[in-house]
């Protein structure tokens, strides 16, 4: 089956105010990767091409070689490198066999640029994450 | 365009890759390799986004090849430029099956869609979508392999340079052993025969991956290619040469008394 479950990404933040067909074209862009444990998924400091959804499996967050949290099935990360092309600000390691489904901006920002409705609830959904983080 | 095709009809870069055509040509051109298909960049996605019409004609192309299979990523050029950027050339060597070929076309299409891959095309000014073809060959058993200059690589001679050993070429181009190192003048004429010391050979496993074998003692410096196949492979250094042009670097194996190209590329002179 090709993109990942609707589910999984209806639990983003980024995507809350999207309805279920709008989340599902989004879905359709995504792919499946895997990773074995150990394998470093995402760099510090590298740029950013992908956003992912760990659809099974366990990975752990660090920041400056510090172990920070562990992710989990339904746990996301990345998003935020999808809008601004930005460098990653934290290492992610698959803790176990790890198996993800990704969306590269490439896919995802032509979908975007077309269209309007879901650049604008996707818009919407930054402010309110930049009013929350504002207000903590 | 979603195209999958037979080596030899691979002439297309702008769909298949430089290597995917490189290997069409030379078999073009009457050189052995072994056999394998070429797929585009579109069908290599299509197949990582698990559209099921692909891969089922991939599968279906793939199938008759039998296993185990030599995956390579085939970059496609862009502005003219020799594509080399970082994580765009995965090769996996010795997938076991075509059972196995949507995870190997998974893993190459995000090798080239990786944060590594996307940095340096940043670093470089490239903003543009990659697209990655792959390059799907039998994988060899071979008895001998290794590597071959066409040109000196150190002195700049008009002489062909060998290094061989037993078993898959990966113990030559790896460094597990001390190849058997062989000049030939292009006139044909052998200028060096210096046996190595090759206590290992790399062999393939049924069930996917390498294991390093040990070779008897009686073997470790006994030369492993004969003048025959010294001649084969002068004969080989003249077509590439008239295929590519000079001063190439060319990986072989033989198997089963064949002499086959696995890759050529230009030679990147030392000092």
């Amino acid at each position: 089956m090709a993109g990942a479950p609707i589910e999984a990404l209806q639990r983003v933040p980024l995507f809350a105010d999207l309805d279920v067909d709008e989340v599902g074209q989004i879905a359709r862009l995504f792919k499946e990767r895997r990773f074995h444990a150990g394998d470093t998924v995402i760099q510090e400091g590298s740029g950013g091409a992908a956003f992912f959804v760990i659809d099974s499996g366990e990975a752990t967050v660090s920041v400056g070689g510090s172990e920070r949290a562990t992710l989990k099935t339904g746990d996301y990360f990345g998003e935020i490198a999808l809008i601004d092309e930005g460098t990653r600000t934290a290492t992610i390691t698959a803790a176990s066999d790890l198996v993800c489904f990704g969306v590269t901006f490439w896919d995802f920002r032509p979908l975007v640029e077309h269209n309007g409705v879901i650049g604008w609830k996707l818009l919407q959904s930054l402010a309110k994450i930049y009013r929350d983080a504002r207000q903590r | 365009m979603k195209e999958v095709v037979s080596l030899v009809e691979a002439a297309d870069t702008s769909l298949f890759g430089s290597k995917a055509v490189g290997l069409g040509q030379a078999e073009r051109d009457g050189i052995s390799v072994p056999p394998g298909v070429a797929l585009s960049g579109d069908i290599v996605e299509a197949v990582a986004a698990g559209e099921e019409e692909e891969i089922e004609r991939v599968v279906a192309a793939v199938r008759p090849l039998g296993g185990p299979l030599a995956v390579r990523s085939s970059a496609v050029d862009e502005d003219g430029a020799d594509a080399s950027f970082a994580g765009q050339h995965l090769t996996l060597l010795n997938v076991p099956s075509w059972e196995h070929i949507t995870a190997a076309l998974s893993e190459i299409w995000w090798s080239a869609n990786s944060d590594s891959a996307i940095t340096y095309r940043q670093r470089v000014g490239l903003f543009t979508r990659p697209s990655v073809g792959v390059v799907v060959q039998a994988l060899l058993d071979p008895d001998s392999a290794g590597v071959m200059f066409t040109q000196n690589p150190v002195t700049g001679a008009d002489e062909r340079v060998i290094e061989a050993s037993w078993g898959l070429g990966e113990a030559v181009v790896a460094g597990l052993v001390i190849p058997d190192n062989y000049r030939i003048a292009s006139s044909g004429e052998v200028l060096e025969r210096t046996p190595g010391l090759k206590k290992i050979a790399v062999r393939t496993l049924p069930q996917g991956g390498t294991v390093e074998e040990q070779i008897a003692p009686e073997l470790r410096e006994r030369l492993c290619l004969d003048d025959s196949q010294l001649a084969e492979l002068n004969q080989l250094a003249d077509r590439c040469d008239q295929v590519y042009g000079p001063a190439r670097d060319i990986e072989w194996a033989i198997a089963g008394g064949a002499l086959y190209l696995l890759q050529c590329r230009a030679i990147t002179r030392a000092g």
